[in-house]
């Protein structure tokens, strides 16, 4: 059970999230980006093995944003009528500031969770594979990221090495922050004469090795979209759609 | 006699790079018979990477660079093969081994040439379980490549190439960035696969001794990309550097007591003594990993040490690619960018370093041993006289060799003291006055040079292959 969001397939998982961020984006009302935020919690809960601890440190910011929204659409908002139900320091909030306000955070709360949702339960290298299988992208592109991919890590070491090496000549010694950030050029642009040396190279090997840009035909770790993807995607289209209804019942005046 | 199958056919072929007034190969003419074993010698930058990339297609429709005359591949005129044709007969493997890879473990890379080969699906398995015990690198079948050693690396770069069945390996310098103690059980691992899959082995290489007898032919090129002998290979002796006379002085320069390095609970340094003098030159070697870097960290302050004193006259760090120290757009401005050196200590630095032709020059466009002195420079004018080299000898051909001797000797007569980390125990025994051996973080002992070569126990203790001059020169007094 807990492996089921793990395993569905990237597209068409990728797929369903596109579709439902498109879906909520129209409903204005508060209920319905609160429903779906708390379903898509649920699911998650249920169907998934992720480290909550992490999750919780990337929804900070997200949250923050989120009351950030609120507040600043229930202060600085323009005057759009509506009764008075609240009324502090010689600050009026209508009804409708505070309807609005509300709409806009939920929504970045829906949004945030479902994309950490697709973004802690999917595999880049299963991302990428099934993005090429099933919805076609080219394998000049896919094995171009992938490639960039493997060169993270080397990139990094670089990077590290290329800072000791300038502190060790007194280079880092700025105080403020925009003045490292301008000193950055210098570890930049080494690192970046090197990657290009590295990219041309990795070209080179990849297309040594027989590999052309053209389609494959056959997959050695074929993705396959299966009964439960259906079933998947039914349970959050049920979901997506249970939640706009349910907004628009529970905001109906 | 049977009549041998060409593989190779070159007829005068020149080749020209677009932005490049000069012709990079000229008048080129060869031919390699099937089951060859050839190697194309010459300095660094003479066109034979450039030449190999001709033979296996990469070339010119890569770099739309100009070729004249004729390269027959198969008895067939190479412009009549389709992009990626070629490339399932002739494989290639390449110098560096951390950019041959697109895939994240040793599987899916096979799984990738397979895909490309368009192997059905049926066949895949049983071709990748066949190659994995072909190479020997069946238990690294799920291992994540880029987690693997160099030398490792290179094998799975070679797996990746057999898998496809070619009838001819090209291999470009494949042992450049390894230690020579990998080196050799790579040259041996390959040579029992050459006479498994009777391939036609074509290597790129311009250091040769490390090959003992595993070529039959050789052909040379010149720094001008002609040909210059297509002859019988015959096994090299080591470069011979000069002979020299230590330039150590009475006093000590650095000295350190009871260093340890600890990362996160792991001791990567358990507790360093030892002392170097003025002028004294010292080989640090040791296994990869065994933590000759950190030491070298450590000692310069890039690591924090967690216990122990060092002291020293101040010392400097020249990694192993000497442009990540480079901070200014001029040579000039490179040393004087500290302030510590006065305006006559730098002419005259840079008049000792031989780098008065490039003092306006961008460090970053000078060659690869001028970068090198430039750093060496910037290091002694920041007031570091100890200098510490990271694998200054990893790549380099025979030229670089010998400048990097001189620089080092050089330094050392001026009354620096100057640590070289190296695997290149040729190069070790030809100018260390000393050797640091290191082992999984521990300090074996700091040993007389002469001490050392000879104890080979000793040396194969710390993956080390003893210097092959000492070696002939034991067996002579025996």
């Amino acid at each position: 059970m807990r492996n089921l969001l793990h395993d569905m397939n990237p597209s068409v998982k990728f797929g369903v999230v596109t579709v439902s961020m498109l879906a909520v984006a129209f409903f204005f009302n508060p209920w319905t980006p609160l429903l779906f935020w708390v379903s898509v919690l649920a699911l998650q809960i249920a169907l998934s093995r992720i480290n909550w601890k992490i999750w919780l440190l990337f929804m900070l910011p997200f949250t923050l944003g989120a009351f950030g929204y609120l507040w600043t659409t229930v202060i600085f908002s323009a005057e759009t009528g509506g009764t008075v139900i609240w009324s502090f320091a010689g600050l009026d909030v209508t009804d409708a500031q505070w309807t609005t306000a509300l709409s806009l955070s939920f929504r970045v709360m829906a949004f945030s969770t479902l994309s950490l949702m697709f973004a802690f339960t999917t595999d880049p290298v299963k991302f990428i594979m099934s993005l090429m299988q099933q919805l076609k992208l080219s394998p000049k592109l896919a094995y171009g990221i992938m490639v960039g991919y493997q060169f993270l890590p080397v990139m990094k070491d670089e990077f590290i090495q290329i800072q000791q090496a300038h502190r060790l000549r007194g280079a880092d010694t700025e105080k403020h922050w925009w003045q490292r950030l301008f000193s950055m050029r210098r570890v930049i642009i080494p690192m970046l004469a090197g990657a290009v040396r590295k990219a041309e190279r990795s070209a080179f090997a990849m297309e040594a090795r027989g590999f052309t840009g053209e389609a494959r035909t056959a997959f050695y770790r074929p993705v396959q979209v299966g009964r439960t993807d259906f079933l998947l995607a039914g349970v959050f289209m049920l979901l997506l759609v249970g939640s706009c209804v349910g907004g628009v019942i529970l905001s109906a005046p | 006699m049977r009549v041998r199958e060409s593989v190779f056919t070159l007829e005068s072929v020149s080749f020209r790079f677009p932005d490049d007034s000069e012709k990079t190969l000229d008048n080129i003419s060869f031919s390699i018979f099937r089951g060859e074993r050839v190697v194309i010698s010459g300095p660094s930058g003479c066109g034979k990477s450039t030449l190999l990339y001709l033979l296996n297609r990469l070339y010119p429709v890569n770099c739309d660079g100009m070729v004249s005359g004729n390269i027959f591949i198969f008895s067939k005129p190479a412009e009549l093969y389709a992009p990626g044709e070629i490339n399932h007969r002739i494989a290639t493997v390449f110098q560096d081994p951390d950019s041959q890879f697109c895939m994240p473990t040793v599987e899916e890379e096979l799984a990738f040439t397979l895909e490309n080969l368009h192997v059905p699906f049926a066949g895949m398995e049983t071709r990748m379980v066949e190659i994995l015990e072909l190479t020997g690198l069946a238990d690294l079948r799920h291992a994540n490549i880029q987690s693997l050693s160099g030398g490792m690396k290179q094998r799975v770069a070679t797996a990746c190439a057999l898998i496809m069945k070619p009838e001819v390996l090209l291999l470009d310098e494949p042992i450049s960035h390894l230690d020579p103690f990998t080196a050799k059980e790579f040259i041996s691992w390959l040579d029992e696969l050459q006479r498994q899959f009777d391939l036609t082995i074509v290597v790129v290489e311009h250091r040769l001794d490390a090959w003992e007898t595993f070529f039959q032919r050789e052909i040379s090129m010149d720094g001008n990309g002609e040909i210059i002998a297509d002859q019988d290979f015959s096994a090299r002796r080591p470069i011979l550097f000069p002979e020299r006379v230590s330039a150590m002085s009475g006093e000590t320069a650095i000295s350190v007591t009871d260093l340890s390095v600890k990362l996160k609970e792991k001791m990567l340094l358990n507790s360093f003594s030892f002392k170097a003098k003025r002028g004294e030159i010292v080989a640090i070697a040791g296994p990869n990993g065994s933590g000759k870097s950190t030491l070298a960290k450590a000692l310069c302050g890039i690591h924090k040490k967690s216990s122990g004193r060092i002291q020293s006259d101040g010392i400097g760090y020249v990694p192993q690619s000497p442009e990540y120290l480079f901070l200014t757009q001029s040579v000039k401005d490179e040393l004087a960018f500290s302030g510590l050196a006065s305006r006559e200590e730098l002419t005259e630095l840079m008049e000792r370093l031989g780098m008065d032709g490039i003092k306006e020059a961008h460090p970053f466009s000078v060659s690869h041993g001028q970068k090198r002195r430039v750093a060496i420079g910037a290091m002694l004018a920041d007031k570091r006289p100890v200098l510490l080299m990271d694998e200054p000898t990893s790549g380099q051909d025979e030229a670089a060799l010998y400048e990097l001797f001189d620089l080092i000797d050089g330094r050392a007569r001026d009354g620096s003291t100057v640590f070289i980390i190296t695997h290149d125990m040729e190069f070790a025994a030809s100018i260390a006055d000393s050797v640091l051996l290191i082992k999984d973080g521990q300090l074996t002992g700091k040993f007389a040079a002469r001490d050392v070569w000879q104890n080979e126990q000793l040396l194969a203790e710390h993956h080390l292959l003893p210097p092959k001059g000492v070696a002939k020169l034991a067996e002579s007094f025996a």
